[in-house]
């Protein structure tokens, strides 16, 4: 194997994140940073690749403009829990981190960089090898053109809302300054191309020059309908994630406040109200912390639906609930043999937190070609060959349904370190996982960049 | 070492209720000489007693919003004499891995006992790792060592050798160091120091899954 993690690890599933431009991390607009986190390589090598495309035609800086100007600005990670439906996603608010941003400061690089470029346009111009005249036009375009532009920079214009409270009027600003700057440009340009002046009886040079206007302006106005289009389809996102959200938030008080109503008036049945705890306790762990996968498409899902079930019917040997410690490693989707697997882990927990004393232990581990469960109690245990035929719960129910999946099964009593249930079965490679199928989906709603 | 002087701790957490039930249930063994509930009071109150052994909730309200993790960096240059035990409700992946990549000695979930908490503490007081069986899982699941990819050398950060991943699968499954021990026929001494390597390794690895996740949360 290589660096590759087994298919649907924790680590494994949020790998694809969305192409988005962080601010934390980033240098100039946060390209690289956000393309490094979409692809999974490292930011360096991309900086890297950047800076060797610049020079080949202005490949790299053109790329690199083109994805500043279209790609949201936002945090990837935030953006892939975003994007998962609210109804499966953890309620739990992330961490955030507060390692300072690190930033180039661009503005002083632009002005520099500006600077250099009109004192070689003069040089050259002072030697003859340019026409101003056509140069000073050209700079005026591009200066309107990247002033319009640049309000697609999201983050910016969310934090102006923010602070003015609705409609900002830099934006606008900027959308006019651009519109009069490139217009200003376009006219000397084709004022230039016709000898003397914007005004000749030139039929075909108006034209040129109409049309050079309407490009301009189009060119100019696209980011600000693209803003538009884009706005639209998030706030409607947002405001369909914000009822569901709701509605899983009336869903936790519910249960919470039941429980915890059932807890008081039990309050003199010590093992019923630890029992109620537990159950609500694992329900709210798993809605606050757990990402949870569609159904039928995840043995873990499946292995904590069991636990659930054999903590909340069966008791200890003295009437006591038992809480299972559960670990699990890697994950995949379902099949028959796992099936088998997870029946004859049920059998086994049955029996360590009825028959066994706990701590009981829950270990489960999916290797590339096998599926492994541990099942672990701290009780003297029984000898699997001592039992007699016609008790059938080990030796059928756990032993023998493994064995039919071409599996193995043991038992390990050890005198003071507890029983052991030991299960293996081997599966097939190459299917799908759970986390693989969630990263699939997940490509398919991105919008295409 | 737990017949000899109690080891000191501060204990943050932002949650009254939980602090006093973590005092009322320490042994004697251990001794609580402050608490904190926030990010800065946290900061200020370690830098100022210099406890042994710091009991740090992974979420906690104040500072810049980075929880224990914040806790943890702003007090980067006490590591060595102030050793950090995270404790938390959550056993996402996220949490466990940030504060231990920030630099704790271990992580617990609530739900431990006081007799096991303690011993935790003292273990860290001794300058070893604690690794709870869910972090032992974790550990598995980031280093890829289901899947078989184990380092063939010592000095490698970003696999497990043979060994660690034979301790992380018994820790997983369950067992206390003794067990560990006695199942390898190693003595319990070399369990801590197979433990401790793991422990390093999770918080110097460039690992693939690790970096780029924590690259991704700007962990780094």
């Amino acid at each position: 194997m290589t660096t590759t993690a087994g298919p649907a690890s924790p680590f494994g599933a949020a790998s694809r994140l969305p192409l988005r431009r962080p601010e934390q991390g980033r240098w100039v607009g946060g390209v690289a940073a956000g393309l490094a986190a979409h692809v999974g390589l490292p930011v360096r090598l991309l900086r890297v690749a950047f800076v060797v495309l610049a020079p080949l035609g202005g490949v790299g800086v053109f790329l690199y403009g083109f994805w500043w100007v279209t790609v949201p600005a936002g945090d990837p990670l935030e953006a892939a829990v975003d994007a998962r439906p609210s109804a499966l996603a953890r309620l739990s608010r992330r961490q955030a981190d507060a390692a300072p941003a690190r930033r180039w400061p661009v503005t002083d690089v632009a002005v520099g960089a500006l600077l250099v470029a009109l004192a070689a346009v003069l040089v050259a111009g002072r030697a003859g090898r340019l026409d101003l005249d056509w140069v000073l036009p050209a700079f005026v375009v591009l200066a309107g053109v990247g002033l319009a532009w640049s309000q697609l920079d999201a983050a910016q214009r969310g934090r102006l809302r923010r602070r003015a409270g609705g409609r900002t009027p830099v934006s606008v600003l900027r959308l006019l300054g651009g519109v009069i700057l490139a217009a200003v440009g376009v006219l000397l340009l084709v004022g230039q191309g016709s000898g003397r002046g914007v005004a000749t009886d030139d039929l075909l040079q108006t034209v040129v020059a109409s049309l050079a206007v309407l490009a301009g302006v189009a060119l100019v106005l696209t980011p600000w309908w693209l803003r538009l289009v884009r706005e639209l389809g998030d706030e409607r996102a947002a405001r369909a994630r914000e009822s569901e959200r709701a509605d899983i938030a009336a869903h936790l008080h519910d249960s919470v406040l039941q429980t915890l109503a059932l807890i008081r008036a039990r309050a003199d049945d010590p093992a019923e109200v630890a029992r109620m705890a537990r159950a609500q306790e694992r329900e709210l762990r798993e809605w606050l912390y757990d990402d949870r996968p569609a159904p039928g498409t995840s043995l873990v899902a499946a292995l904590r639906g069991i636990v659930a079930e054999v903590e909340d019917s069966r008791s200890g040997p003295d009437g006591d609930p038992v809480a299972i410690e559960t670990v699990v490693v890697g994950d995949r989707a379902p099949d028959a043999d796992t099936e088998a697997l997870l029946q004859a882990t049920r059998e086994a927990l049955v029996n360590a937190v009825v028959h066994g004393r706990p701590p009981v232990s829950l270990y489960l581990e999916v290797g590339p070609s096998e599926v492994e469960v541990y099942v672990r109690d701290h009780g003297d245990g029984f000898d699997v060959d001592a039992i007699e035929p016609d008790r059938f719960g080990v030796r059928e129910s756990i032993v023998g349904r493994v064995h039919r999946r071409g599996g193995e099964a043991s038992v390990v009593c050890r005198p003071g370190r507890g029983t052991e249930v030991h299960l293996r079965v081997p599966v097939g490679p190459g299917e799908e996982s759970a986390g693989a199928a969630g990263r699939a989906h997940d490509d398919e709603k991105e919008p295409p960049a | 070492m737990s017949a000899g002087e109690p080891v000191d701790v501060v204990l943050v957490d932002d949650h009254h209720m939980f602090r006093t039930g973590v005092k009322a249930s320490l042994d004697d063994g251990v001794r609580v000489v402050g608490e904190a509930d926030t990010v800065d009071t946290a900061i200020e109150l370690v830098r100022r007693v210099r406890p042994p052994v710091v009991l740090l909730d992974v979420h906690l309200p104040g500072g810049d919003g980075g929880g224990g993790a914040e806790v943890l960096r702003a007090c980067a240059d006490l590591q060595g004499e102030v050793r950090f035990l995270a404790l938390s409700v959550s056993d996402a992946s996220e949490d466990v891995v940030a504060v231990i990549r920030a630099g704790a000695r271990g992580y617990v979930t609530k739900a431990i006992d006081g007799a096991a908490l303690s011993d935790a503490v003292r273990r860290v007081a001794g300058g070893d790792a604690v690794f709870s069986p869910r972090l032992a899982g974790f550990v598995l699941d980031a280093f890829g060592a289901a899947a078989g990819d184990v380092a063939t050398g010592d000095d490698e950060l970003d696999r497990l050798s043979a060994r660690e991943r034979e301790v992380m699968r018994l820790i997983a499954r369950g067992y206390s160091y003794r067990e560990v021990a006695a199942e390898l026929f190693i003595s319990v001494k070399t369990v801590e120091t197979h433990v401790s390597a793991v422990l390093r390794k999770l918080q110097l690895s460039s690992r693939h899954e690790l970096t780029r996740w924590a690259a991704a949360r700007r962990l780094l």
